[in-house]
């Protein structure tokens, strides 16, 4: 019988318990499916790795004898190691204009269980010294190829083609990205090639040379112990980097990504849960003390404690268990269709969405953990009441000036509607601080993806608008002298200007802190590469010292002035350790870069004028002859179009305005639903104070309005807070986000406080208009009849 | 004269889940300007049903009746809404006073959207709570809070005065001192004045005595010389 009142008592405010559960469902949705889809991941990651052999450490060389290899194996703690060749390739596909490249990777055909080896999709073994490779199968689809098709490439300058003999993957390539300034894979126009070692031998005409090793450790082995010992082994071959999989960037990203997957499945569900419990609580108690006669006539029949308890609790109860159930079959629902987005990042096998009974009984349990708790808060005042007590009506509300009409000018100002919200605000504190969380919180998971998406947007049309402005860039297989590269391009029909640039590979050192970066060498005036400091105005580079990008200067615990240690191999001296000081720090948000004048990088070097890039400003129409005339070309390594470069990378943020589409949609929930709430509670609370008030002849507005300027009230302050709240949620989501490709800033746009202004408004007048559906129907005979 | 209030075959049916109870049952009356009316009558005969129609909370089922030229059984909301904020003053037994607001406050809020009011002050004064203008309700006496209350409802300046057992839950000292303003406010003002009450000695001060039995009129009664509030006992 109780359940039946129950289920009467949840109907009669169905709105309000019906928001309840959104909240509750939402939070769940968001544990239940950023928890499948990091298990799917990291089981999907632990057993790629485990089977395909992810090497342990990773070492990049000039070139060494295949031979040499071998002797290496007996090095303390290494257990396998394999070398291999790696050279990057332009594809030529007809009719098509944009540049294709594939990294061409040797490997043993002989070799049945190699480090990193290829999970095949489908096809057939390699043969030894034939024409054929296996392809990415990312590459594979994105290019529609078939298998036994052959693709053409050129390598040393000559076109030669290549049979497709199997398509699959390869752990070091969960996320392949061609150079480290790319933000997103692009499968369709950068692939993995797997090509047998003889095969790729005669391509290149190496002689028997490797420029890569992958190795494994044994058990126990210590990686930092095994690099010290292969560094002097490798020098000679001119080592040009060597790091463990903890570095090994598609890793990186991967580990990344997961860490913030599992701190998104924690933090968020549990905000949501307790904005639930929080309105649970705050409805439970209030139909408690509606229902105090209800109570003492239960008691007065025999009703035990427990058996009362349990029948409020049954409210909560129900909403857990609704909210749990929902939340978690909507949490797998959109698992599915998160590790679809996943999938066309992140190349794994097994990564496929399933149905997960453990996330849902897991859901049910929480959020019924939430709710036994928000229902034993709101009830528990319930149980101390004596039947006799229970059936009289409460003490009334005392009534008290407030601090606040010690403000003579700003009471003054107040109607008396307005005196009477006031005063509620300040009476009913743990309500009133309710709906200030609740709309700071709003306006906060408003704004802040607002402003991400804003200002990846700003930075995008930045970068290619403001900072990289030339029409072409052009980058070289091997330093040219820039003298030389500029004359050759100078005259070539409908360039209006050359500029050089020089990208050269460096370690930083500041102390214990280091970092490996690209330092680019920007010629004095540039017009084609602009550096921009934080108010968007140019910076010259400077001629002696050294620029730092923010964040490359936060990992080197960099201020200006510090003196920088430089390495690279690229000086005359590989050994050489030059001083540099920091001669500024500007904002730079895709990449992770330090910049000097291209002279005074040049003379650093002492390697002559040399440049790795060219950069043109050129007719539009001339742009195809260029193309055509240097695509073949064995010292060119690719010719970018930027507009080409800015329209891609706009089509890889579209694929993100889902995500923060649903972060509004939760957002305006939330704000709808506490703002609901709260008018709900308040009209219940009031009910006879509100008719009081239309008995007077007061209008449904009129009367709304005592409740509308509450809230009002309290939303200002909300969304004044919301600001730094904002703030605080960038500054959490840029420390999961950073990472060296990709800098979030963490400046709230002014775009995105407006729109967190207008959309929080706009979610809390919807709220008070269905409130204000209520007022009208409030019947003021029934009401003011009798006492409560 | 003309009326100021006129009911014919008034009728109001509560649909109570699947009885319908008849609340009032074709009730007739004419009342003049200036009266001072009570009705009596035991629980259940109608007596709330009758002053809320009358104070256009509530509408007939059937009949018509009509303040001036204006047919309350027939206006929308928003007519009853106008109707309420300018002709008629409510007086409840509980007060029903805003406990946030203190009693200055609750005066103003009334007076506030009235379009002939009077001041706020004055009305308190004229209650005898003049000093007592900043406290809230949680502060004053039942008797205090049945004055303000009464001034809340008198500084709409209202033309009709309806009080639906305004002594109900006040001792007898109390209960004279509110009845003297009653009278005081249709006399010397010239309103019209409404009292429901089980009490039948207060039925000495009326005009006119109308008594309800099962949702009928069942007897005007005239009283040719009303008592003066302070001579009433009980």
């Amino acid at each position: 019988m109780l359940w039946r009142k129950m289920f009467r008592d949840l109907n009669e405010n169905k709105g309000a318990y019906i928001a309840c559960i959104a909240i509750v469902a939402i939070g769940l949705m968001m544990f239940t499916s950023f928890s499948i889809v990091m298990d799917n991941l990291l089981a999907s990651q632990e057993n790629f790795y485990y089977y395909e052999k992810f090497a342990d450490g990773f070492a990049e060389m000039q070139s060494m004898p295949y031979s040499e290899v071998d002797k290496l194996r007996s090095l303390e703690g290494i257990n396998e190691i394999q070398g291999r060749l790696i050279k990057e390739v332009r594809v030529i596909f007809p009719g098509r204009e944009d540049n294709v490249y594939l990294r061409l990777i040797s490997v043993d055909p002989e070799n049945n269980a190699p480090i990193n080896g290829v999970r095949l999709d489908k096809g057939t073994p390699l043969k030894s010294g034939e024409m054929n490779i296996w392809l990415d199968n990312m590459f594979f689809d994105a290019n529609k190829l078939e298998l036994d098709q052959k693709i053409e490439i050129i390598a040393e300058g000559k076109k030669k083609e290549l049979r497709i003999a199997g398509a699959g993957k390869n752990p070091e390539f969960i996320y392949a990205m061609r150079t480290p300034s790319d933000m997103f894979p692009t499968p369709d126009t950068f692939g993995i090639a797997y090509i047998p070692f003889e095969t790729m031998k005669n391509l290149f005409q190496e002689k028997g040379t490797v420029n890569s090793i992958i190795f494994t450790l044994k058990p126990g082995a210590d990686y930092k112990e095994v690099e010290d010992r292969l560094k002097p082994e490798l020098k000679p071959y001119g080592l040009k980097s060597i790091y463990s999989r903890k570095n090994q960037p598609s890793h990186v990203l991967l580990t990344e990504e997961l860490e913030q997957l599992n701190n998104m499945s924690k933090s968020l569900p549990l905000v949501f849960l307790c904005v639930a419990s929080t309105i649970m609580y705050i409805m439970l108690k209030r139909t408690i003390e509606k229902q105090r006669g209800q109570i003492g006539i239960l008691k007065a029949l025999g009703y035990n404690n427990k058996e009362i308890s349990f029948h409020y609790m049954s409210y909560a109860l129900t909403i857990g268990t609704f909210g749990g159930i929902i939340g978690g079959l909507l949490g797998i629902w959109l698992s599915f269709f998160f590790t679809d987005m996943y999938q066309m990042f992140f190349n794994m096998p097994g990564l496929a969405g399933e149905f997960s009974l453990s996330y849902l009984f897991i859901s049910i349990i929480l959020s019924l953990v939430f709710s036994v708790f928000a229902g034993f808060q709101g009830c528990k005042n319930a149980l101390i009441l004596e039947p006799a007590e229970a059936m009289r009506p409460p003490a009334p509300p005392s009534g008290k000036s407030t601090l606040i009409e010690k403000v003579a000018l700003f009471w003054s100002m107040l109607t008396v509607q307005g005196k009477m919200a006031v005063r509620n605000v300040f009476r009913h504190r743990g309500r009133s601080i309710f709906v200030f969380l609740g709309i700071m919180f709003t306006f906060a998971l408003l704004a802040s993806p607002w402003s991400m998406w804003d200002l990846s947007q700003e930075m995008l049309f930045d970068q290619f608008e403001k900072v990289e402005i030339y029409d072409i860039k052009i980058s070289l297989a091997q330093p040219l002298n820039q003298k030389k590269a500029e004359r050759e391009l100078q005259h070539f029909p409908g360039v209006n200007r050359v500029e050089c640039r020089a990208e050269i590979p460096v370690t930083l050192k500041n102390g214990w802190h280091k970092k490996d970066v690209a330092l680019l060498g920007i010629p004095a005036n540039s017009q084609l590469h602009r550096i921009l400091d934080s108010s968007k105005n140019q910076v010259e580079p400077p001629a002696n010292g050294i620029l730092l990008s923010e964040r490359l200067a936060q990992l080197l615990d960099a201020q200006v002035g510090t003196e920088l240690n430089l390495e690279s191999i690229m000086l005359k001296d590989p050994e050489a350790v030059k001083k540099i000081v920091v001669a500024g720090i500007i904002p730079q948000y895709l990449g992770l870069n330090a910049y000097m004048e291209l002279t005074s990088l040049q003379s650093l070097l002492e390697q002559g004028d040399l440049a790795t890039t060219i950069m043109l400003k050129i007719d539009e129409k001339a742009v195809p002859l260029l193309q055509e005339k240097y695509k073949n070309s064995a010292v060119i390594n690719g010719v970018e179009d930027r507009i080409k470069l800015l329209r891609q990378s706009m089509e890889l943020m579209g694929s993100f305005t889902g995500t923060i589409f649903v972060m509004l949609l939760i957002g305006v929930i939330t704000g709808f639903a506490i703002i609901y709430n709260s008018s709900i509670i308040t009209l219940s609370e009031r009910s006879r104070e509100l008719a009081s008030m239309m008995v007077l002849g007061m209008t449904p507005s009129e009367v709304l309005s005592v409740i509308t300027f509450e809230q009002w009230f309290l939303a200002i302050f909300g969304m004044a807070a919301g600001i730094p709240l904002t703030k605080l949620l960038l500054v959490g989501l840029a420390q999961s986000v950073n990472n060296d490709v990709y800098t979030m800033p963490v400046i709230l746009s002014n775009m995105s406080i407006l729109a967190g202004f207008a959309v929080t408004i706009l979610s809390i007048w919807v709220a008070q208009r269905m409130a204000a559906r209520k007022i009208r129907s409030l019947q003021m005979v029934d009401v003011l009849k009798a006492r409560e | 004269m003309e009326a100021l209030i006129s009911a014919r075959k008034l009728s109001k049916t509560y649909q109570m889940g699947e009885i319908a109870v008849n609340a009032l049952q074709g009730v007739d009356f004419d009342i003049s300007g200036g009266e001072f009316i009570v009705i009596l009558g035991p629980s259940g005969s109608g007596k709330t049903t009758l002053l809320n129609m009358i104070g256009g909370m509530d509408k007939a089922t059937a009949g018509e009746l009509y303040y001036k030229d204006m047919p309350l059984h027939r206006a929308d909301s928003k007519k009853l809404t106008q109707y309420r904020r300018h002709t008629v003053g409510f007086i409840f037994q509980f007060f029903n006073l805003i406990p946030n607001l203190n009693a200055f406050e609750n005066v103003h809020l009334a007076a506030q959207i009235a379009d002939d009011p009077l001041s706020a002050r004055e009305m308190l004064e004229k209650v005898g709570l003049g000093e007592r203008a900043t406290h809230f309700p949680s502060q004053l006496s039942g008797g205090e809070q049945q004055r303000v209350a009464i001034a809340r409802a008198l500084a709409k300046n209202p033309e009709i005065l309806l009080c639906d057992e305004p002594t109900g839950s006040l001792d007898f000292e109390t209960s004279i001192q509110v009845l003297q303003l009653l009278v005081q406010f249709c006399k010397s003002m010239g309103k019209t004045v409404f009292v429901i009450t089980h009490n039948s000695a207060i039925a000495e001060i009326a005009d006119r005595v109308f008594y309800l039995k099962d949702g009928k009129l069942a007897r005007i009664k005239r009283n040719k010389e009303p008592l003066p509030p302070e001579k009433v006992v009980w």
